[in-house]
This record gives C-alpha cells, sequence and structure tokens, in this order.
C-alpha cells in the first residue's frame, strides 16, 4: 500500500496532532500511548474529521487536500473501519450487518464473496443471529468482516484486541493474520500492546502526544529505538543512563554507575547515553565461569519476582537495576529466590545505546 | 351520539392524523439538525419551536391570520391558487400543525441524540451516503422516541382551541373540531351534547397519551 | 424600627385600597357586543355627575346569559334581542319589574372597505362571486338570529347557509370583514359605522328585517341594587338618548 500523510496538523485537547509519513508496507501499526492522538488520526484519514492543515493521499487517489479545499466524501473513500468500540448495527441481524457495505452500490465487483469472508473468519454459525447476543471475540469477528465485505482499499482498525482478555487475544490474532494473508489488504492498525504490533505489523509508526517519534520496519524500531521515548513506549525494561567511557573498533565501552558493559558503539560520538535492554535479552545462569561468547557478565542479586503470565518478569540489582525476563519453567529449574546471587550475560550487540 | 357528532369527532381525527404526518419530514429534518450540528443562531431556532408550547394559543392563532390573511401576500397568492386557507379546513390543519410541532421536534431530537453517533459515522466508512445512513441507521434506532413524538403531536391536535377558532373559525361541518363543538354547545347551552363530546375527547387523549409514553419510556438498561 | 413603620404603613395601605369600594358604588353592566362604544360613552358621562363606577363586560348577549345563568356577578343585563332576556326571566333571573325596551336597530350587509362588491338586494347574495359571509352565530348570537330570520322570510336561508362563517359576537363578525378574510358580512347599521374598514354594501329594509329590540332589566341578587336602579333608569334619559342617537341606534319608549 502507499499511504502518504503530509502536514497534518490537528489541535486536540492537550496537543496538536503533527504527523508527515509515508506508509508503504502492507500492514503498518500506528503504536504509542492511549490519548496519543492515533484515533483522532484513523478519523482523519476515514474522512469523519477534517484538519486545520492536511494532504492525504492513499495509492493515487487523493483523498484529502487542505491547500485546495479537496475532501472526498467518507462513503467515497474505500476505507474501512473497525472502531475500538466495534460499532455493530444492534437494530440489524449479524447477516444485515455484514451486507452493510456491499449494497451500497460502488463501482465494481466484491473484492470478496461473502461466504470467502465467512469462512475465512469462521462466522458462518452467527450469521442468523442477533448482534447483541454475541460475545466479545465473536463481535470483533463480526465486525472486522462487515468492513472487509464493503471491498475497501484499505483497512483501519483501532486496536482491535484491546477489550480482550488475554486468552481471547491469542485466539483473534490469527484471525487478524488470516485477513492480512487471505484477502491482502493493506492494514493501519493502532495498538498500545507491542505484542500485538510485533505479531501483525510489518511497519511502525511510534505516535506520542501527536507527535511521530520514530517510523520504520517493526524490528528496527523495536530493536533500535531512536529516543528515550521511544525505547520506553516500546518496552525495553532496563534504561538506564550511562557514559561512554571508550570506543574502539567498532565496540564502546560504557559505564553505569561503577559497572561496566560492552555495547555496539552508537554513529554519533555522544559519550552520555541511555543504555537501553531488553528484558528477554538478559540471560541468568548459575554457573558464573563458563566460556560462552558473551561479552557482559554481571553478578547480580535477585530483588524481585514477578509471574506475568507464562513469564517471570526478574528484577536484579547488578549495580544498576536490571530487569530480565524468563520462562516458568526456567524460573522453577534455577530455583530462583529473591535474595539470592545470579550470574546475568546479555549479548553486546544486544545493548542498545541511545544518545541523551 | 348523533351523526353531527360523529362528524365532528371524524373530522377531528382525520384532520390530526394529516397535520401529524404533515409535520413529520420537516419536524425530524429539524429535529436531526438540533441534534447533530451546531450554527450560530441555533439557541434562536430553538427558541422559535419551542415558542408555540408557551405562547397563548390565541396570539398563535393571530398570527398565523395575518400571515394568510386573504388581503395579505401570502393570502393573495393561496387565492389566485383557488386555495385560501382562513376559515376552511385548511386552517385547521394549519393550526394544528404548528400546534403540534414543538412536541414531535423535541421527542424527536432527544431520540436522535441517543442513536451513538459512531454508528453513523461507522456506516459511512460502509460506503452509506447521507441519506442511507439517516433511513437505515439513525431513524430506526430513533424510532421509539418518534413514534412516541408522533403520539403526543396528534394528542395535542386532537385539543387544539385557541388557534383554530383564531384562523378557521367554528364553523360546523367545515372547520368545527371537537373542542370547537364542546364550546360552541356549552355557549347555547346544549350541555348533553357537550358532555358527549368531552367523553369522546378524553378517550382520545388517553388512549393517544398512553401510547405516547409507551414509546417514550426509558429502556432500563440491563 | 425600620421594619415597624414598613409593616405599619403596609397595612395602612391595603385597609386604604379594600375599604375604597365601600365609598363608591361599581355597577356591573353585562350589555350586547354593539353597544361598546355608545356605552363607554354614556357611563363616561354618567361617572361624573354620580360618583358611581360603571363596569362593562360587553360580549354575545346569548354567552352573556349564560354567564348570569352560571352565576356571574352583573348588576344590569342589556340585551341585543328579547329571547335572551326572556331565557333570564323564565328561570327568574332578572326583576321583570325594572324591564324595558330601550333600542332599536337596522341590519345591513358589509363589505370590505375595497371590494368590487355589489349587492343591490338580498338575493345577490347568493351570486357565486360572494363566498364566505360572517354573521354573529345565527344560532344564538342576537345579530346572527336577526339576520337568519330577514333571510328566512325571504326564502333564502337556504341557499345563504352554506356560506355562512359564525363568528362568537357581532363585532367579531365586522372583524371578519374589516380584515378582508369573507367576502360579506350581515351587521348592525351602527357596527358599520364603527369601522372604517368596511362599506356599507345594502341596508335592510325594515319591511324585511325583524323587529329589532333592546331591553334592559335589572339582575335579581345584584349587589348594588340601588346603584343599579340609578344607571339603568338613565339609560331611557334624554342625555343618554343624544349619545344612542349619534351612534345611530333608534330609541324605544
Amino acid at each position: 500500500m502507499s499511504l502518504l500523510l503530509k502536514n497534518i496538523s490537528l489541535p486536540l485537547a492537550h496537543f496538536t496532532l503533527e504527523v508527515n509519513i509515508e506508509m508503504q508496507r502492507r500492514v503498518t501499526a500506528v503504536f504509542g500511548p492511549s490519548g496519543a492522538g492515533k484515533t483522532s488520526l484513523l478519523d482523519l484519514i476515514a474522512g469523519l474529521r477534517r484538519a486545520q492543515s492536511a494532504f492525504i493521499q492513499l495509492e493515487d487517489r487523493v483523498l484529502t487536500d487542505t491547500t485546495k479545499s479537496i475532501s472526498v466524501a467518507t462513503h467515497q473513500r474505500g476505507i474501512g473501519y473497525v472502531p475500538q468500540d466495534l460499532a455493530l448495527f444492534p437494530h440489524l441481524s449479524v447477516r444485515q450487518n455484514l451486507l452493510y457495505g456491499s449494497k451500497s452500490g460502488r463501482a465494481g465487483n466484491l473484492l470478496f464473496s461473502f461466504e470467502h469472508v465467512v469462512e475465512v473468519l469462521e462466522i458462518e454459525p452467527l450469521i442468523s443471529r442477533g448482534v447483541t447476543q454475541l460475545s466479545g471475540g465473536e463481535k470483533q469477528r463480526v465486525a472486522l468482516a462487515r468492513a472487509l465485505l464493503a471491498s475497501p482499499r484499505l483497512l483501519l482498525l483501532d486496536e482491535p484486541l484491546a477489550s480482550l482478555d488475554t486468552a481471547l487475544k491469542a485466539k483473534i490474532i490469527p484471525y487478524l493474520t488470516r485477513v492480512r494473508d487471505e484477502f491482502r489488504i493493506p492494514m493501519l492498525c493502532v495498538t498500545h500492546d507491542r505484542f500485538e504490533a510485533l505479531a501483525l505489523a510489518d511497519e511502525i509508526v511510534v505516535l506520542v502526544n501527536g507527535q511521530v517519534l520514530q517510523a520504520g520496519p517493526v524490528l528496527d524500531v523495536f530493536n533500535r529505538p531512536a529516543s528515550a521515548d521511544v525505547a520506553k513506549i516500546t518496552g525495553v525494561e532496563t534504561l538506564q543512563p550511562g557514559i561512554i567511557a571508550d570506543v574502539n573498533e567498532g565496540l564502546a565501552t560504557v559505564k553505569i554507575h561503577d559497572m561496566t558493559l560492552t555495547a555496539l558503539a552508537p554513529a554519533t560520538g555522544t559519550r552520555e547515553v541511555f543504555v537501553c535492554i531488553r528484558g528477554e535479552d538478559v540471560i541468568l545462569q548459575r554457573e558464573a565461569a563458563v566460556a560462552s561468547s558473551v561479552r557482559n557478565r554481571l553478578s547480580a542479586r535477585i530483588v524481585a519476582l514477578r509471574t506475568e503470565g507464562a513469564l517471570v518478569r526478574v528484577e536484579l540489582d547488578a549495580g544498576f537495576p536490571l530487569f530480565a525476563l524468563v520462562t516458568r519453567p526456567a524460573c522453577t529449574e534455577l530455583a530462583l529466590r529473591e535474595g539470592e546471587q545470579i550470574t546475568a550475560l546479555i549479548k553486546a550487540p544486544a545493548i542498545h545505546l541511545v544518545p541523551r | 351520539m348523533t351523526a353531527d357528532e360523529w362528524q365532528v369527532v371524524w373530522f377531528t381525527a382525520w384532520v390530526s392524523a394529516l397535520s401529524t404526518l404533515l409535520i413529520l419530514p420537516f419536524g425530524l429534518a429539524l429535529a436531526w439538525a438540533l441534534a447533530r450540528r451546531d450554527w450560530p443562531g441555533k439557541s434562536l431556532v430553538e427558541t422559535f419551536v419551542t415558542l408555540p408550547l408557551v405562547m397563548p394559543p390565541v396570539a398563535t392563532g393571530l398570527i398565523l391570520l395575518e400571515v394568510f390573511k386573504k388581503p395579505g401576500v401570502i393570502g393573495g397568492v393561496l387565492h389566485r391558487l383557488n386555495c385560501d386557507v382562513v376559515f376552511t379546513w385548511r386552517a385547521v390543519l394549519l393550526a394544528l400543525s404548528v400546534m403540534s410541532m414543538p412536541l414531535l421536534v423535541r421527542s424527536a431530537r432527544v431520540a436522535f441524540e441517543e442513536v451513538n453517533p459512531r454508528l453513523e459515522q461507522i456506516a459511512r466508512t460502509l460506503g452509506a451516503g447521507s441519506w442511507r445512513v439517516f433511513f437505515t441507521i439513525t431513524v430506526p434506532l430513533a424510532s421509539r422516541g418518534i413514534i412516541g413524538g408522533m403520539l403526543l403531536a396528534f394528542a395535542r391536535a386532537l385539543g387544539e382551541f385557541g388557534a383554530t377558532i383564531m384562523v378557521a373559525g367554528n364553523i360546523q361541518g367545515k372547520t368545527q373540531t371537537i373542542s370547537l363543538a364542546i364550546f360552541e354547545n356549552v355557549q347555547i347551552g346544549d350541555d348533553s351534547h357537550a358532555y358527549r363530546l368531552l367523553g369522546v375527547s378524553v378517550v382520545l387523549a388517553f388512549l393517544a397519551v398512553w401510547g405516547s409514553e409507551f414509546f417514550l419510556r426509558r429502556k432500563k438498561t440491563t | 424600627m425600620k421594619s415597624n413603620r414598613l409593616t405599619l404603613f403596609a397595612m395602612a395601605f391595603s385597609l386604604a385600597i379594600f375599604t375604597l369600594p365601600l365609598r363608591a358604588a361599581e355597577v356591573m353592566v353585562s350589555a350586547a357586543a354593539s353597544l361598546t362604544d355608545s356605552l363607554k360613552a354614556i357611563a363616561a358621562n354618567y361617572e361624573k355627575s354620580s360618583g358611581d363606577t360603571i363596569t362593562f363586560n360587553f360580549g354575545a348577549s346569548s354567552t352573556l346569559a349564560r354567564q348570569i345563568e352560571a352565576g356571574a356577578p352583573a348588576d344590569i343585563f342589556f340585551s341585543a334581542d328579547e329571547a335572551q332576556m326572556n331565557a333570564l326571566a323564565t328561570n327568574g333571573l332578572i326583576d321583570p319589574a325594572t324591564r324595558k325596551g330601550v333600542l332599536g336597530n337596522s341590519l345591513v350587509v358589509v363589505v370590505p372597505g375595497d371590494s368590487k362588491l355589489q349587492i343591490t338586494s338580498a338575493s345577490d347574495l347568493t351570486n357565486a362571486s360572494v363566498k364566505q359571509i360572517a354573521f354573529a352565530d345565527p344560532k344564538t348570537v342576537p345579530a346572527g338570529v336577526y339576520a337568519k330570520a330577514w333571510l328566512t322570510k325571504l326564502q333564502l336561508w337556504p341557499l345563504i347557509e352554506p356560506k355562512v362563517v359564525p363568528t362568537e359576537n357581532v363585532r367579531a363578525a365586522l372583524a371578519a370583514v374589516a380584515s378582508g378574510n369573507v367576502d360579506a358580512g350581515v351587521v348592525y347599521k351602527t357596527d358599520a359605522a364603527i369601522s372604517k374598514k368596511v362599506k356599507i354594501a345594502y341596508e335592510v329594509p325594515h319591511a324585511d328585517g325583524p323587529d329589532i329590540t333592546y331591553p334592559a332589566a335589572l339582575v335579581k341578587n345584584s349587589p348594588q341594587p340601588e346603584a343599579a336602579k340609578k344607571f339603568l333608569d338613565y339609560l331611557p334619559s334624554k342625555e343618554a338618548g343624544q349619545v344612542f342617537t349619534q351612534y345611530g341606534f333608534l330609541l324605544r319608549e
């Protein structure tokens, strides 16, 4: 897909939404904390809101251009929208909801047949039911199907998994990926859940307080956050201020308090940095002196253990606060206990330095 | 009840029904605009819509008389089209419409305000133009309030007196409604006539208001 | 201190207001609508010399009679026809000894001031060019009853009845013609003189028209019988008669 958003300026309650990006990949996630202006951005793209200034172009079609007073009406944009509250029509049956968009008489054939969509999203048994009798997950799939059956050129999803519990989230993600793969429609997903973003998106746009802090392929943004703010949003567990003591052959020696770490040297020649380490990248080991490629071996004391589903979040004191994410079985096998000493291993390339 | 009395009841019923249908398109449009849009001078419009509800009905009737009088601009045009209003059944229709419109607009406005705008927005993303959204989403979801408002307007029209007698006169067989007939019968001392019509009036009003309350009652949220 | 003085003043004030009526008598007269202007003028003269106050309730004689039957406070009833006075007399609501016929009147057909209609006889009213004619309600209001009697005598009533726009009282019929909303109206000659917006198209000859008499009487249980009788006796006086004639009424003895 090619979605171009230029010169967007939309004053909101506490800040102004300002966006200037081009989204090229098939699935883009707009990622950021609640209230960052993400829903407003979707509304703008769908034509449900007007901005002070905006230029929106989808493929080769200009949808909004405030400088030329061009604004294509919502119902002619061909953009599907699955809002956070799903907005299923309560007075219509599931079937009537699904067929609502395909009756619009838009020129051209329907992109997908009724049967195909129903099959992919597995909503066959729900068709003749009333909308209010559906469960949360069922409503989600119906809303998705409804948007698809309107033959959209772009699909907007606002927090598709937000209102679901963990178990349901796990069940819905496959449907979304199926939609992505089977129907090959460009999708723009708003989310504040990094796992959602990781699971679905090719490209991610980080939006905080109405500003785009970073945009790019998902793994790039996650592994190489451009700023501390981005790092915090993308959920890098350990974020500590550090000073680069020495740079040698592309490797930097960073000091956090008295502790020394080896990391890849950042492009700029700054000395003061934020040290970012993802919890997943910290390995815990009982024995200290084992030959391995890991450059950073820290002796740390376990401060706290917190179970998060299938994982355990381990807070360590390695001379600075360090967080590790390990599986519960691993935690049990190693018999991790608060107050104990343990060795923490971090690969140099996994330590990311962000200039302060 | 005599044949004359039944004629009065029948006339009142069909003119009231017709006036309710007549005010429906304009009333719904106005209610929708008040519910969904904002514009400078909106409060002025709201006030004018409510005026017939609180002004003395004879005063409203007097205004209608002035506007539609035969020597007037509008009256003149209508006279040439052979469509006189004053002292004809059309004046009754006019008076009933003006007096009952505020009730319809107020009920319908509340009903429209209770429709989640998100639903309308999503319908548009599904390719529905404004009219389709209005008739397939907004109106069905507001239907209870609209019907309740229509019944209320109908009830009001049934009982209209002040404006009617001003602009339509009390012409038996032509413009006499139940309330006008009761008035005349009391004046000439024909009380039994008056009481019979009073009875019919109460029954009709009761049914209309009861029905209206049924539709306007807020649904208990489970 | 201040509030005490204020209370004292308020009490004295209310006392004064409430005792006012006891000093000068107030006579309430229920009179036919067609007498509005003439009676007001007569009362103005009377009040100067007598010191009493005359309050009027003008309306259709039929309506006024009903009000008196329902117990409305009135000292004198001045009706536009004998029928309404008879109705009250039958129910013993007036003092028959005080009843007297005071005035006469005649009927005219009026048209709006700018109308081009020509009415040279009663049958002209049956023409197609005359679509709506205002009458005081012919069922009960004297002016309408008289008009209906006139047209019935000429056997024209069935043709004219469908065109009738009945009004509350004769002045309302006059107003309807004045506003231009009807093509013509039948009112008293005395009414036609009042409005500048109408013109007389036809005067009903005495031979065709019914006998019009305006009787007046004291209402029984009047709260002010002496003062009321005084005014009632003033009505046939020379002074009052001059005013009535000025307005076009005929005097009866």
